[in-house]
Parts: C-alpha cells; structure tokens; sequence
C-alpha cells in the first residue's frame, strides 16, 4: 500500500485537524451557551462524522496519509489508515450520540444548568483527546492525548458531585495518575535506549532485550491500569455506579479502549515476539472475562451489570496478543480483524445499553433489578434496546459481536490454541446468563408497577440506533474490515 | 420480480410485520390482527411463487459477502422451499389460533411482535444456503422464541425459558464451533456442494466424523434427540399457539432441518454412509422413538403427553435421514412436513380442550367428543396419523421408513417401527376411547373442570377453524398424496432431482 | 561538573522528599515539598534547562503548593483538616501494593542499570548523569513507599508528586535534556499540577461531606 504522498495533501490535513478539534471548541462554546434542544446539536455535530467519512473515503482510495508537526525542533507525527479513521468515525458518531443524548438527560434529571454546563467542555475535551489518541504516531503526543483523556474523564465522573461519585472518582484520579508514571517511565527508558519518540522509528531502531522488555512492561502496566484489565479493573464498577449515563456511556465504549489500543501499537511494533509476555496478557483477559462475568452475574443494581460487563468484554480484546504474536499470517490477519470488530461492537452496543439502562432507572426510578419487574409492558423501549444491545454483548447473531466471535474463534482454532475457544464460551455463557437475568426480571408478571416517568422520545431513539447499529454491522462488516485489512498490521 | 428481490421480500414480510407490531399500541388490536394475517397471506403466496418458479426452473438466489472468504447466502432450493412453505402454511393457521386464543390478554402486542421475528427466523433458516446463514437465523430463532416460552410470567414459565436458554445456548455455541471447525478444514460450504469434503484427504477422515457429531450435538437439542431432549417437555408451560409453534413448525423442525441439510448437502448421503455416519444416526433416532413413546405413554396431562410425542416423532424424520436409499430419503422430507400438519392439529386441540373446557388431564376428557365433536375429530385424524393409520399422511411416513428400511439393509428398523407404532397406538387410543366412547358431563357424569363457552360454535371460532383445517391439510395431503405438489410427491421430486445416491 | 558538586544538591533533594513523605505533620510536609520543588527547579536550571526551571517553580513549586494548601484548609476556617495523620494501616493490609512497587521498583532499577552499564546511553556526558539517575532511583523508591503505604489522600498526592519528579529526574538522566525529554517533562508537570489540584479539591469537599480524609476501607476490599 502507497503512502499517498510524502507531504499529504493540504485538505485532507486540514480537514482532519479541523475535525479533530471542532469538539473542544464546541464543548467550550456549550459551556457558555448550554443546548437546550436535542436538534440544533445534531445538526451541529452532523459535519464531524460526514468530514470523517470523507476522509475515510480517500484514504480507502490512496493508502494512508501521514505527516510531521513541528513544534520548534520538536517533531510531532501523525498517521491516518484505515483503522485510524474508522475508530475516529466511531468516536465522533459515540459523541454525536452522548451529547444528543445528555441534553435529554439533564432535563429528565432535572439538575441545574450552570452545574451540568460543566459536562461540555469534558465532553469536547475527550472527544479531541480520543481523536488525537487514534492518529498519533509519537509517544510524546500519545502521552498528551492520554492524559488529557484520562483528567476529562475523571471530571465528568465528578460532576454529579455527591459522595460515592467524588470517592469512586478520587481513586480513579489516583490510579490514572500514578498509571501515567507508570507510562512516562517506560518512555524515558525508550528514550534512553533508542533516543527518539516516534512509533515507526522506535519500531526500527529499538533492539529486543531487557531494557525494551522493562520498558514494554512498564508501559503495558500504565495502560492496562487505564483500560481497567484484570487485575487492575478495581475502580471502574464503583465508578460508574455514581456517573450520569452519557458520561458511562462513553467512558464505557470509548475510553477503557484507547489505552488498549495505544498497547496494541506499541505491542505490534516493540516486541511482536513476546509469545510468552503475549500469553500472559491473554491468561489475564481470560480471567477477566470470567470475574467480570461472574461479577455482573451477581451485581443488584441495572448500572452495576452492565458496568462489570465492561470489564469481562475487555477480555476478548486481549485474546488478541496471544493469537498474533508468533502465530501464521493467516491467523493473525483474522485476529486483527476480530479485535477491531469486537472494540467497535462492544463500543456502541455498550453506550447503548448504559442508555437503556441509564432510561430504564430514570423512569422506572429504582435501580435494582427486582424492581425491575413488569417493566416489560410500561417501558417496552428500552427494555427492547437492552436487549438488542445485550444481543451484541452476548455474541449472537446477526450481531457485530457474532461475527467477531466467529472471527476470533476462527483464529483460535486456525492456530490451534484451544484455551482461547473455552475462554469464549464461558464468556459468551456468563454473558447470558447476566443478561437474561436481567431480562428475565422484566417478563415477571404478578409485581404491580406504579407509575413511570416519560422520558424525552429521543433519549430511547438514540440509544436504540445504537443498538441497532451494534446489529447491523454484523453483517454489514465487509466495508470496514476490508479497510482494516488494507491497513495492515503495524 | 428478480429472484433476489423475491427471497428478500418473502423474508422481510415477517421481519416488517414484526417491527410494525412493535411500534403499534397495545390497543390496535384490529390493526395488528389485519397486519398478522395479511403477512402471512402474502408470505404464503411469495412462497407459492417461489414454488411454481422453482418447478419452471427458475433460480432464487442473493449473497453478499461478510467477511473474508465468508458470505450470507439466501437460496430457495426445492427442500428449502419445502421447509418454507410448511412454515409459511403453519403459520397462517397458528396466527389465527393465536388471535383468537390471546383474545383479551395482557402483552399481545410483545407476543406477536416476537411471535412474527420466530417466523421471520424460521423463514430464513429455509432459505439458508450456507452453514453460516443458517447459524445466523438458528440463533435468532433461539432469541425469538424465548418471549413466547415466558410469555405468561409465572415463576413456572420463567424457569422454563431458564431451561429452554441453557439447552438451546449451549447448542447454539457447540453448533458455532463445529461450524467453524469445518469452515477451517474446509472454507465456505455452500448447501449443494457436497464434493468438498468427499475431496478432502482420507487422513482427515476422522476430523470429520468428530465434527459430524459436534454438530449432530448442536442440532440434536433443538431437534429433541435423547438425551438432549429435556428442554421441550418443561416448554409446554408457554401458551398453546407457542406449543404448536415450538412442535410442528418452527425450533423442533429448525433442528431436525439442520440435521436434513448437515448429512445431504453439507457432507453427502455417499460420504455420510462411507464414514459410518448414518448407523450412528439411526440408532440414535431408534433410542429415541422409543424413549419418547415409553415416556408419553406415562403421562397423565394432555399437553405433556404430547410433547414426549414430539420428542418420538421427530425422530422419525432423523431415522429417515439414517436409511440409505431414496426411499429413506423420501420417508424423512415428507415427514418433516406430514408431523408438522399432523402435531399442529394435536396441539390446536388441546389447546381447545384447555380454553373451552379447562381440561388438562387426560382423565378429564371423558366424553368431550360430544361437548366438542369437530375438535375431537380433529384430534382423532391427528391421533390417527401418529399412529400411521391410512389414509392419513402418518401412514405413507411409517411406509416409506418401512421400505426404507429394507433398501439400507437394516430391517430390524421395521421392529423399532412396529414397537413404536403399537406405542403410539397405547397412548392414543385410550384418549380417543375416552373422546368418544366414555360417558362424561355432557352424559350427564360429572362436570368440566372449568367451562368457558366461548363463541356460538363447540369453542371460539378462531379457535376450531385452524384445528379443523390443519386436519382436513392432513386427511386430503393423504388422500391425494401422488398429485402434484402435495408433499409427498414434492419430497420424491426433490429426491429424484438431487438426492439421489 | 563533577561528583562531588553534585552530591550535596542530589542528597539535599533526596532528604527533602524524604522530609515530605515522612512528616505525619502534614503542613509542615507540604513545605517540605515547595522546597523540594523548588531544588527541583534548580537542577534544571543546572542542566540547562532555563524554561523547565521556571515552569518547575511556577506549577511545580507555586502552584503545586497554593493547591496543596488549600487541601488542607486554611487555618481557622471551619472545614480545616487536622494537621496531623492520624491514619495508620495495620500491618497485614495491601500486600499486593507492596509487591507492584518493589516489582516497579526493580524493573526501573535493572533497565536503568541496563542502559547506564552498557554505555548504551544516548548523551555522552555519564558524569553528569550518573548522581541524576541515582537521585531519580532514590526519589522515585520514597515516593513508591509513600503511595503504598500512606491512607491519608494528602499525602498520596505529596508522594504522588515526589514519584513523579523521580520519573522526571530519571528520564533527564537517561536521555539527556533533549527537546523531546523537556517536552514530555513539561506535560508531565502540567498533569501533576492538575492532578493535585482536583485531588485537594475533591478532598476538602470529601472531608467536608462526612469528615474523611481517605477513601475508606471497604473501597480497599473491592479491589
């Protein structure tokens, strides 16, 4: 695959930097000036992900663009292919769909202006931050993005401001920040050795041996920390238990994943041999997906459920490391796909289940599951999209989920590892098994319900596309792995 | 029209009614009912299209591909479009029954929405023309039904549809790892091309027939193969149009389905017999016909009574499939669809039993042939059948297995045929004797445990019309059963065409 | 430059973190830590470093304390915190938090030797840099401990702040003070300072909701 040009074109450079940072700028303009309706922000969001598109368009005709910034003598790069800019799509399509989605929801909770106003500006800063994180090139801008990600994300977990929120989100400023020590350690030790930041020239100058296997660790530690993968998992469930839902909306969907994404760059490009490093991480997302699993199976409140499920999801993404380190071409080439398949799947099936659930304790007013019971006849929208979410998450088909499974354990069998194909069918089974559980409180006839709160129509509207676009790209998933594949691997 | 715009038309006519019936209210209910019946109306007559196209020789066909070397194919080949008319013809009647049997309950709406997306899966199951569709509306139809199974919200039901999940779940995922297996060994099979496998190396002759009974597991729990079959008996719990559905048309039929399309289009009757495939096949069906007997004839409640019944008769399609030779063939295509007339009818009746007169039991039912005369002869043509009385289409199935049986070399299959068949006869008589030849409250012995008078007729109207009309379906099928088009004429011309060892 | 010039400053910086993260009195730690910051500031300086040297002082040293002050409270105003920690972890808890740093600890330790041994080391200077990367070591070990050991969150942010300038004096002494090195610092700064300043606000907010001054033991058991 050809670069495009060694100096990329001028629009689509343009358009991408514009793309990346109209968020932030709309965040603060929202600050000033909060959306009171759910229209006028559609239409503003709109251009971000039809601009995307665009870019997507080109790149699938004339390779990748790539490019250098130069801040003094300061090199920044950044790269756009396939997979960058479907993840970049994805992102901006998750926050068209929070941002509609948490103007609904201030009103519905009915919390003041000026205290929700503070959600803008976050939002817009995450928006760009995950942006940057999936067109970087160098660990310097990597570690920007990062952080700035990471503090956003803590203050919008803040803002509902009552206790259980600013505990859970004290320990989670806590681990995010002794996290990125964790990660600026394992840079200065790269830095120390090969003496540059960018991800292509550290792929080419650095040498495997001790210091890249520490360096790799401490980095793979900061990381796993923020996406929240077992044994490190500890403060995401309490966090979302407090967080207003188009926060753990996104959190939940896109957050936990770009630090597992700016592992899998660097895994790809340090040491792509570790086989026995790379079992280790798949060892630890198996257990993931059996505690996570196991968690949200025993979990009393909707939000907990589908919290924990998080964690046991993020499993399947780090069955990736064992399926392409060391293995054929061929395996690793499904494998790929799959992770990628997976990640967006869970992405807007998680978003839109946390809707569901977000809606379904708004109007019910409980949050338990047993009062959950008979909401089936008075709240039948949500309830649908929590369970065609939950059709996502489960793996079955025609969902995204499915055929990334299918992907997944085609690799595994492909390679041999039989480990991995138990570790999805006990995921895929405890999966259910929360999930009907939560389903099954619903078709419970003989509780009598009192009233329920209506819900702005679009607050269920955006959260069912969601669930119904989890489904769709099941069998839509041609046109995107096609340009994961021509990507290629780093 | 197109064939690909046909078979996508025929598939979306169920999958539109069922988002349609979601977004109506809870009170449109004349709305919904016409929204109900026009559908199938129309869906039967796309399918009978697709039926007369496929006799003039047209071709039904539309694929796109999902992933790499991997495509979702939809194809109407004749046994495919067997199953679908089946399907298509049950569904009419059992929506009617449904209508008239849910008439003033709670959650229609939720009913029939769901009730619609099971037939849409259905549907595509039919149509599938790769293991990988196939899975994909096997599934579906597993999520579908699920609603239906604890539609009535008892602590009863819902434990029911806990069992029904963690049988037909597990199958599910057994089902996608043989799949997957053989998609590794083998890429991408479509129904058909059966001279994949047969070419591979005879060293992975082995892997095969491990895979071969991977998948026989998978279909086996939806196909109620002993001793997979213990989902189905607890099932009966749903409400009766649920039954029908779960007995004659849609989950037990999807597995015995698979099962058609594993060992014919997927693997080859010539490699199955080679491998040995098919005495394992017949000695599981033979197990169980006569377990499922045994175990009907200790049942005391109608609906129980009958569902072990299933469990015995679809095994007659699997013992089919098992016996090499065209005449097995035959046996086992014109069963999949005789069963599916024959147990719909038994299913509507107990039903009718159950709304008109509350009868559960089977001690109950003492002379109901005179309270419900047009109901109980129903039941009694049904019943009939099972038994593989003539000139119901139960007895050109038992003859076919019979001849079959023979052709493959294994007649001590006919004992296992007369065993059951005097079983089938134990445990029917005696209702039909009680039906008919019993003194009961319209004697003047007794009274109904809990009479409803529904309608002017024996019971509503919507109630007693499908009952009649699938039976009549089973009488004329039997009567006319060498003209055109009826099913055992279209199973021997499927044969002939394509199946022939 | 040589060793013994540079010995004096690497063990005043190593005593003040030592003073920050030992004193149960918590103001006084905080002072502590301006000082620290601000001989922080100084090695900059030192190597070359002008604007790292006053963005040090300004966010590390001012900012950075004005923040940690008003963690604590100012003086006489109601939702004061204590001024001592009294907080103290039994003996048997966190086993795991003592495993992760002495492992972080190592790992540092061995890739630091690593490079330094093998001349691998990318600036020549080794004099220079060898006080720098013991200093970091020893500053980055205290700052561990501190994390690990401590429940009161002021002093988790102090040993936060202390590891982090560790990590900082380790990276200028294994990449000299490059453009790339003073950028990743000067982030690094700038995520200190706003880390520290949310945390001492959501803990005068914590304090004043219910009187806690850590995040409490049942949050400890869910890990």
């Amino acid at each position: 695959m050809s670069v495009l040009s060694a100096v990329p074109l001028a629009a689509e450079t343009a358009v991408l930097w514009v793309a990346l940072l109209i968020p932030s700028l709309l965040g603060l303009l929202a600050w000033r000036f909060p959306p009171q309706r759910m229209r006028p922000l559609l239409l503003v969001i709109t251009p971000l992900p039809l601009a995307t598109f665009w870019l997507l368009h080109r790149v699938a005709m004339g390779g990748e663009l790539e490019g250098v910034w130069s801040l003094g003598e300061l090199l920044l790069y950044w790269r756009l292919d396939g997979l960058r800019g479907l993840l970049l799509l994805l992102t901006q399509l998750l926050l068209l769909a929070s941002a509609t989605y948490a103007v609904g929801h201030r009103r519905a909770i009915a919390v003041a202006e000026r205290t929700f106003a503070g959600f803008w500006p976050l939002l817009g800063g995450l928006a760009t931050a995950l942006g940057i994180i999936w067109v970087a090139a160098d660990l310097l801008t990597l570690y920007v993005a990062l952080e700035l990600m990471g503090l956003c994300a803590v203050g919008m977990m803040l803002l509902p401001g009552k206790q259980a929120a600013l505990v859970a989100g004290m320990r989670y400023l806590l681990y995010a920040l002794v996290g990125s020590l964790a990660w600026l350690l394992g840079v200065a030790l790269l830095l120390g050795v090969s003496g540059r930041l960018d991800l292509s020239g550290l792929a080419a100058t650095t040498q495997p041996g001790t210091v890249t296997s520490i360096a790799m660790a401490l980095l793979a530690a900061g990381l796993l920390l923020k996406a929240a993968i077992f044994p490190l998992h500890g403060w995401l469930a309490p966090v979302h238990a407090s967080a207003w839902t188009p926060v753990s909306a996104l959190h939940g969907a896109l957050v936990v994943k770009a630090s597992f994404f700016i592992l899998m760059q660097l895994w790809q490009r340090l040491v792509p041999e570790a086989v026995a490093a790379a079992w280790l991480l798949g060892l630890l997302g198996s257990m993931a997906v059996v505690w996570g699993g196991l968690q949200a199976w025993r979990a009393q409140a909707l939000k907990q459920v589908v919290a924990w499920s998080t964690v046991g999801q993020l499993g399947y993404l780090m069955l990736a490391f064992p399926l392409l380190a060391g293995t054929s071409a061929a395996v690793a080439t499904l494998a790929w796909q799959a992770t990628w398949l997976q990640l967006a799947a869970h992405a807007m099936a998680k978003a839109a289940m946390f809707m569901a659930a977000g809606n379904l304790v708004l109007a019910a007013g409980e949050g338990r599951l047993t009062d959950l019971a008979g909401t089936s006849r008075q709240l039948p929208f949500p309830l649908m999209t929590f369970g065609i979410a939950a059709v996502t998450l489960m793996g079955l088909p025609p969902s995204a989920g499915f055929t990334a499974k299918w992907l997944l354990l085609q690799a595994a069998i492909l390679a041999g590892q039989w480990l991995w194909v138990a570790v999805l069918v006990a995921g895929t089974l405890l999966s259910a098994a929360y999930v009907f559980r939560v389903l099954r409180c619903a078709f419970v006839e003989d509780a009598t319900r009192q009233e329920v709160q209506p819900l702005p129509a679009g607050m269920n509207l955006i959260a069912l596309l969601l669930a119904l676009a989890a489904l769709g790209l099941g069998l839509g998933a041609d046109w995107p792995l096609a340009l994961i594949r021509a990507g290629g691997m780093p | 029209m197109s064939g690909g715009v046909l078979l996508l038309a025929t598939l979306c006519t169920s999958l539109f009614t069922a988002l349609l019936i979601f977004l109506l209210p809870e009170r449109a209910f004349r709305a919904r009912t016409g929204l109900n019946l026009g559908a199938a109306l129309v869906k039967l007559t796309l399918v009978a299209w697709m039926v007369w196209g496929l006799s003039r020789g047209h071709a039904y066909a539309l694929e796109f591909p999902v992933l790499e070397g991997l495509a979702f194919v939809l194809r109407a080949d004749a046994l495919g479009i067997m199953f679908a008319g089946l399907s298509s013809l049950l569904w009419l009647f059992t929506t009617i029954y449904a209508i008239g049997y849910l008439e003033d309950s709670p959650n229609r709406k939720r009913f029939f929405g769901f009730f619609s997306l099971c037939v849409a899966s259905t549907l595509g199951i039919s149509l599938a023309g790769n293991l990988f569709t196939f899975l994909i509306f096997y599934e579906l139809l597993t999520l579908s039904t699920y609603p239906l199974v604890v539609h009535r919200g008892t602590a009863k039901a819902l434990a029911a549809g806990g069992v029904y999940l963690r049988f037909t779940l597990t199958a599910g995922l057994v089902l996608m790892i043989g799949m997957i297996a053989l998609h590794v060994l083998a890429g991408d099979i479509r129904f058909g091309e059966r001279e994949i496998l047969a070419g591979l190396d005879l060293d992975r002759r082995p892997l095969l027939v491990g895979l071969f009974w991977v998948l026989i597991a998978g279909f086996g729990v939806k196909a109620a193969l002993v001793p997979l079959h213990g989902w189905l008996p607890r099932a009966m719990v749903a409400p009766a149009p649920v039954s029908a559905l779960l007995h004659a048309v849609a989950v037990v039929k999807a597995g015995a389905f698979g099962i058609v399309r594993l060992v014919y289009d997927v693997y080859g009757i010539e490699l199955s017999a080679e491998l040995g495939l098919l005495a394992g096949l017949v000695a599981v069906a033979s197990v169980t016909i006569l377990y499922g007997s045994l175990r009907a004839l200790a049942q005391q409640e109608l609906k129980p009574r009958l569902a072990y019944s299933t469990v015995s008769q679809v095994a007659y399609i699997v013992l089919g499939i098992g016996l090499f030779g065209p005449l097995g063939t035959i046996a086992a295509f014109s069963h999949l669809l005789h069963q599916g007339l024959m147990k719909v009818t038994l299913f509507f009746c107990a039903g009718n039993y159950a709304e008109e007169l509350g009868i559960h039991r089977i001690d109950d039912l003492d002379g109901a042939g005179r309270r419900m005369p047009l109901t109980s002869l129903a039941f009694t043509v049904g019943a009939l059948g099972m038994i593989g009385l003539p000139p119901v289409v139960g007895f050109f199935s038992k003859w076919y297995l019979g001849t079959g049986a023979i052709q493959a070399g294994m007649p001590w299959v006919i004992a296992v045929l007369v065993a059951s068949s005097l079983l089938n006869a134990a445990y029917f008589l005696p209702i039909l004797g009680r039906l008919w030849f019993l003194p009961g409250p319209d004697h003047g012995v007794g009274e109904w445990p809990e009479e409803r008078r529904l309608g002017r007729l024996e019971t509503h109207a919507w109630l007693l019309v499908p009952a009649v009309a699938t039976a009549l379906f089973s009488l004329v099928a039997g009567l006319l059963a060498g003209m055109p088009f009826s099913p055992l004429e279209w199973a021997t011309r499927v044969v002939n065409t394509e199946y022939l060892p | 430059m040589s060793l013994p010039e540079e010995l004096f400053p690497a063990s005043l910086l190593v005593f003040l973190a030592a003073a920050c993260l030992l004193d149960r009195h918590l103001l006084r730690a905080c002072l502590a830590f301006i000082a620290f910051a601000l001989l922080m500031s100084l090695a900059w300086w030192r190597l070359d470093a002008p604007w790292l040297a006053l963005v040090e002082a300004m966010l590390g040293a001012l900012l950075t304390g004005l923040a940690l002050f008003h963690g604590l409270g100012y003086p006489g105003t109601r939702p004061s915190l204590p001024v001592h920690d009294q907080e103290r972890r039994p003996r048997h808890e966190a086993p795991v938090r003592w495993l992760a740093a002495l492992v972080w600890l190592t790992l540092a330790g061995v890739a630091v030797w690593g490079i330094s041994g093998d001349g691998e080391l990318v600036a020549s200077d080794e004099l220079t840099r060898q006080p720098l990367l013991a200093t970091g070591l020893a500053i980055m070990a205290l700052g561990l401990w501190a994390f690990a050991h401590h429940l009161h969150l002021l002093r988790r942010l102090l040993a936060f702040n202390v590891l982090g300038s560790g990590v900082f004096l380790l990276l200028a002494g294994l990449a000299g003070p490059s453009v790339e090195v003073q950028g990743l610092i000067l982030v690094g700064l700038v995520v200190a300072l706003i880390g520290s300043v949310l945390g001492a606000a959501l803990l005068r907010r914590l304090h004043a909701l219910d009187g806690r001054v850590t995040l409490g033991v049942e949050a400890d058991e869910r890990r």
